[in-house]
């Protein structure tokens, strides 16, 4: 008999069939609106997953003196763990231990976290790798619109609109299925734009392809808005009626000419022009942004230029037109609901606010001053790492720190100094490796739980198959872990009864999930939390208007100078996921490793070729990796995959004021063909 | 106690430093002459061309200076600088102190030796126009739509004097507007400020194939009711002259303040007077260097500079690199740095043909100056590589001007990836009968569906497929 359910990977959340108990088998899931049966060879290649040597059974200490591993008991390994938590706590106070948790857990997991956190263990000092995903978007959507979810509307609406721009996003390679919609929109005679330093897949399917230099989207969003006004193709009536701080945002464009932007963006001032012509005379625009524009130090002010974009032509709240971001991680969107983000309770409520705190309180059964305050965003809580004033214990969940991360020699550093790290994960990845216990854990379709798509559909993912002995669910960790700390709330075990507790206390949130149920998942194909479409007649604000909020172009934290001489982004690769701790794994998804991309120009000018190895080095750290010499890049910048350990050794930690996203997207960086210095 | 600044001007230096001092602990007061508020003046030819609606021209308004705690004076005119007490006065008397002096005044259109040009009442002829200020402006774009009234079914005419930058761009607006334009200008070619005689030629040719008649090495003399006569005898009959050769700093209340003034106001790389160190001076006025310049870049990065200064912070000018660019429809310039004199190795690529000049000069590996012409391909990478002094290659400077080379239809070799969703090769594709049964076994078109017509041809039709870019 087949389980319905969902592929491990993106915030696509594709809907797929399982058979089989041990090693399940892959077959499509027809019925599923989202994907329709389609699967990027991820998904297809997904029981990969299954049957590997690699996988952990047993949970495992390690000697800090020899390095060794021992395979210990369950009980040894959380007695250890408890133990360590409570000498740092008893050193420190209750922000002595830290917790680190993923967007790509499900949203019973990332509850009971965020509650294990502010619960049993009383510490402020939780936050997430979320954080480094859609954080800048989140808050741009929370500052313009009251209120953050990815996609606003369902993802086929793409199809219905005459113009899409997608804005650091290459759909095509990261969520594959989805470019399905743009082939069906361009069918439909509607038009896709990409804006990309890269010449992706993506863009082989746009009809307007504009390349900036990294850092410069939001020049480029202003630049188009001067263009509007100066056209006359704004719609005042919508403005006046639904928003508000237009008068300051058209001023601010002002100083924002084609040429300007030209000189800024390395964007001709003509294509500037063709695009704003495009936007102006289309009657349906949506421009969704990705991690292109969104991981800088100015991400969040960049989706806020592109939010007034669409503002300003009338879009938001328009079916078949508006903003959206799209979301990366597989749960990016519930992960950052319920309460596993430093600033955050369940329901997306803030943890400063005494009202939400009151609520969740009673839900908990607990004291609403008891309660922690706000605590670090995740790169500054792995910075605060083993200092005297940070956390010297931490618990990792479905993260792998030392690939994903920033600046990772730095952070890789930070938590070789904590007293006691604790890393729950199906095998040893580079971050299990530097810890002190390790917890095997189910996976995917050994257990149940929900997630929030990309759309903030809540889907099901059903256990499918059994979990080999010896390992646990994460949710059976955080219980035993709350145990053994003595605490007084409870903490449930099974994941449907979890997630009406998480009803109970995101209700009245502005992400309610208390009218949403496992059986009505299962018989609606995935249910919208507040809505299908929002904002069509109101924005989430208590005046019910949009907020446009004058953003400045001020430009990456590092460019290229005589020492660095060209801009560094990062990126995926259709085969392989987040920081590669599945996919590397899977047999019949290939693995070439880490590369460079650079462009012809720059090739010549180092005397590289194709395949040679290539040493890139920033102020943070080196890589090498054998270089792909491609034509579809911009001449000044190169381009690295993050799946492998490297990349983010090389990257900016320079942070968003407001979402505290790292500069992921660009930074400036030196080339040397190995071997020839 | 903060430091009170008075700004004279209120053009787009003047908005830059303000806009850079919001937050700074200073009594900002702006004194600007025109009665408007401050504005775009860089747009108004695409005003005037009819591409940029002229309510969107405001940098900043009146309630943004009030809102950050500035006192904005429009219509303010000045009528002397008095340093001993540290106060300007206004011509109505009115007088204001000072800690710091900032003059950006601009620069002021001269009028060129043309007989006729002002009548004997000291009133310009009617047909001639000044174009500097939106009233300039707003008065040319009247007299476009009544000429073009007047004239009815003929062709209305204008002769624009002055082949820079600006006589191009309006000239341009003009004859978008359907007007029959002719452009004189002095110099043996176009642009001869910005770029040599190749280029000024590819210009010509451009403007002419446009339908603007151009006449360089040739200066107007006279005018009357009939037209413009050239001293070759030529005599253009018009509608309408707009005079845009010619603009010098403006430097009276400076010179008259005693301050050192040369072609500009004198200052250095802090953009202060090298006479009075509590008065500065930025944009179109200041001579830093023995330079002036006419561009907003440059007075942007004085403004920015300047802004520093006056929080108390190091910064200092340097006046390396400009860049401008022409903004008409239809003309495609843009001029890196000074490519006439600046030193260094040339790299150059002219094709009269297809209306084409591109020079870049190299010096020590980096672009230190370029002009493009009639091509502007690649212009943002070369402005990148300018503005960030990167060091090329040997083969780069030529290559940059070379067309990009096109990917050129090839067949599949057998092991290259077609379907990146399933990782199906070409070979695996063409191994199936159809693309059913290719489906079926390869899961090839199942994912994104970008490969459906790659698979299609491969199973069905023999015939080239294009090799997916990278």
């Amino acid at each position: 008999m087949a389980t319905e359910t969902h592929c491990p990977y993106c915030s696509l959340q594709c809907g797929m069939r399982l058979t089989g108990r041990r090693v399940p088998e892959v077959s499509a899931w027809e019925e599923f609106p989202v994907n329709a049966g389609a699967l990027c060879r991820k998904g297809w290649a997904a029981a990969g997953l299954y049957g590997g040597r690699e996988r952990l059974t047993s949970p495992l200490v390690r000697d800090r003196a020899t390095g060794e591993w021992a395979a210990v008991s369950w009980d040894d390994a959380l007695d250890r763990v408890a133990a360590g938590i409570r000498a740092a706590q008893a050193e420190k106070g209750p922000d002595g231990v830290a917790v680190f948790g993923g967007g790509g857990l499900t949203n019973e997991k990332a509850y009971a976290l965020g509650k294990l956190a502010r619960v049993a263990l009383g510490t402020s000092q939780i936050d997430y790798n979320g954080r480094w995903c859609m954080s800048s978007a989140a808050s741009a959507g929370i500052r313009a619109f009251g209120l953050d979810r990815g996609l606003p509307f369902p993802l086929a609406d793409v199809e219905e609109t005459d113009v899409l721009v997608l804005v650091g996003s290459n759909l095509a390679e990261t969520m594959p299925p989805a470019a399905r919609h743009l082939d069906r929109l361009r069918a439909r005679g509607g038009r896709v734009v990409v804006i990309d330093p890269r010449r992706t897949p993506t863009a082989d399917r746009a009809d307007l392809v504009l390349q900036p230099v990294p850092g410069t989207d939001l020049a480029l969003a202003l630049g188009l808005l001067h263009l509007l006004v100066a056209a006359g193709a704004v719609d005042e009536d919508y403005l006046a009626a639904r928003t508000t701080g237009w008068a300051q945002v058209k001023e601010s464009v002002a100083p924002w000419w084609p040429e300007r932007v030209e000189r800024v963006t390395g964007i001709e001032a003509a294509q500037v022009r063709e695009l704003a012509a495009v936007l102006a005379g289309s009657p349906r625009v949506m421009v969704l942004t990705a991690r292109g524009a969104e991981q800088h130090s100015t991400g969040s002010d960049t989706v806020l230029a592109w939010i007034n974009v669409a503002l300003a032509l009338g879009m938001v709240g328009t079916r078949g037109a508006g903003y959206g971001c799209l979301t990366g991680q597989g749960n990016g969107q519930g992960g950052r609901e319920h309460g596993q983000k430093a600033d955050q309770l369940p329901g997306y409520r803030r943890i400063d606010d005494p009202a939400a705190r009151a609520h969740v309180a009673g839900v908990w059964g607990v004291d609403p001053d008891s309660l922690p305050g706000p605590g670090r965003s995740a790169y500054e809580l792995l910075d605060a790492c083993g200092t005297d004033d940070g956390p010297s214990a931490m618990l990792v969940l479905g993260s792998n720190i030392v690939v994903s991360a920033p600046n990772a020699t730095q952070v890789t550093a930070r938590l070789e100094a904590l007293d006691l790290l604790v890393v729950c994960d199906v095998v040893m990845s580079e971050t299990a490796a530097i810890a002190d216990v390790v917890l095997p854990v189910t996976q995917w379709a050994e257990e149940t739980g929900t997630m929030t798509n990309l759309e903030g559909r809540v889907v099901l993912r059903q256990e499918a198959i059994t979990p080999p002995s010896g390992v646990r669910s994460d949710l059976e960790v955080i219980a035993a872990i709350a145990e053994r700390l003595g605490s007084t709330a409870t903490f449930a075990t099974d994941p449907e009864e979890v997630f009406a507790e998480l009803g109970r206390a995101s209700a009245g949130g502005p992400a309610d999930y208390s009218t949403i149920t496992y059986d009505r998942i299962r018989e609606e194909g995935g249910v919208f939390w507040g809505g299908e479409r929002l904002f069509a007649s109101s924005f989430n604000h208590p005046d019910g208007r949009a907020r446009m909020l004058t953003v400045e172009h001020r430009g990456a934290a590092e460019v290229p100078d005589d020492d660095y001489p060209v801009h560094l982004t990062t990126g995926r690769v259709l085969a392989q996921y987040q920081s590669g701790a599945q996919t590397r794994r899977v047999r019949d998804l290939p693995d070439d490793g880490p590369f460079v991309e650079l462009h012809p120009l720059l090739a010549g000018r180092l005397g590289l070729a194709t395949g040679e190895a290539v040493q890139v080095s920033t102020r943070r750290g080196t890589m090498t990796a054998s270089a792909r010499v491609v034509t579809t890049i911009r001449p000044d910048t190169v381009f690295v995959p993050f799946h492998w350990v490297g990349a983010n050794r090389l990257t900016n930690d320079a942070l968003d004021p407001a979402s505290r996203m790292p500069e992921f997207k660009v930074c400036a960086a030196r080339l040397a063909a190995v071997g020839r210095g | 106690m903060a430091e009170r600044v008075v700004v004279v001007g209120g053009g787009m230096a003047a908005v830059r430093l303000a806009e850079q001092l919001v937050g700074a602990d200073v009594r900002l007061t702006v004194l600007a002459d025109e009665p408007h508020a401050p504005y775009n003046r860089i747009l108004l030819s695409a005003v005037l061309e009819g591409t940029h609606s002229a309510d969107a021209l405001t940098l900043r308004s009146p309630e943004w200076f009030a809102a950050q705690g500035f006192d904005l004076r429009l219509g303010a005119r000045v009528l002397e600088l008095d340093r001993d007490t540290r106060e300007v006065v206004l011509v109505d008397g009115e007088r204001i102190a000072y800690d710091r002096l900032v003059l950006a005044c601009g620069s002021i259109p001269t009028l060129p030796p043309i007989r006729g040009l002002v009548r004997r009442d000291g009133t310009l002829h009617p047909k001639v126009h000044p174009f500097r200020s939106l009233a300039d402006c707003r008065r040319l774009d009247k007299s476009v739509v009544e000429v073009r009234a007047q004239r009815a079914s003929k062709p209305s005419r204008a002769v624009v004097v002055g082949g820079g930058l600006l006589g191009l761009q309006v000239a341009r607006a003009l004859s978008v507007r359907g007007v029959l334009t002719e452009v004189v200008e002095g110099a043996d070619h176009l642009l001869a400020g910005q770029v040599g005689p190749a280029a000024g030629g590819v210009l010509a040719r451009d403007l002419r194939r446009l339908g603007t008649e151009v006449y360089t090495g040739a200066r107007a003399v006279r005018m009357t009711d009939d037209g413009v006569q050239l001293d070759n005898g030529a005599l253009l009959p018009t509608d309408l002259v707009v005079l845009t050769a010619g603009g010098r700093p403006s430097t009276a209340l400076a010179r008259r303040a005693g301050l050192m003034v040369g072609r500009g106001i004198v200052v250095d790389s802090t953009l202060t007077s090298v006479t009075d160190d509590r008065v500065h001076a930025i944009g179109d006025c200041a001579e830093h260097r023995r330079r002036t310049t006419g561009f907003v870049p440059p007075a942007w990065e004085q403004a920015e500079v300047l802004a520093r200064v006056l929080r108390g912070e190091e910064a200092a000018y340097d006046g390396l690199r400009s860049v401008a660019r022409l903004r008409a429809t239809g003309l495609e310039v843009a001029v890196l740095g000074d490519p006439r004199t600046a030193e260094g190795e040339v790299v150059e690529v002219t094709n009269p043909i297809a209306g084409s000049h591109r020079r870049l000069v190299v010096h020590g590996g980096r672009i230190v100056a370029a002009a493009l012409v009639g091509d502007l391909s690649r212009v943002g990478l070369i402005t990148q590589l300018y503005d960030r002094g990167t060091i090329l290659g040997p083969d780069e400077p030529g290559q940059l001007l070379l067309p990009e080379a096109a990917d050129a239809p090839t067949t599949l070799p057998d092991e290259a990836e077609v379907c990146a969703c399933a990782g199906v090769s070409a070979g695996e594709i063409r191994a199936c009968g159809t693309v059913a049964e290719c489906v079926d076994r390869t899961r090839a078109t199942t994912g994104c569906g970008g490969c459906a017509d790659a698979v299609r041809r491969l199973v069905g039709e023999v015939g080239p497929v294009r090799v997916p870019v990278g």
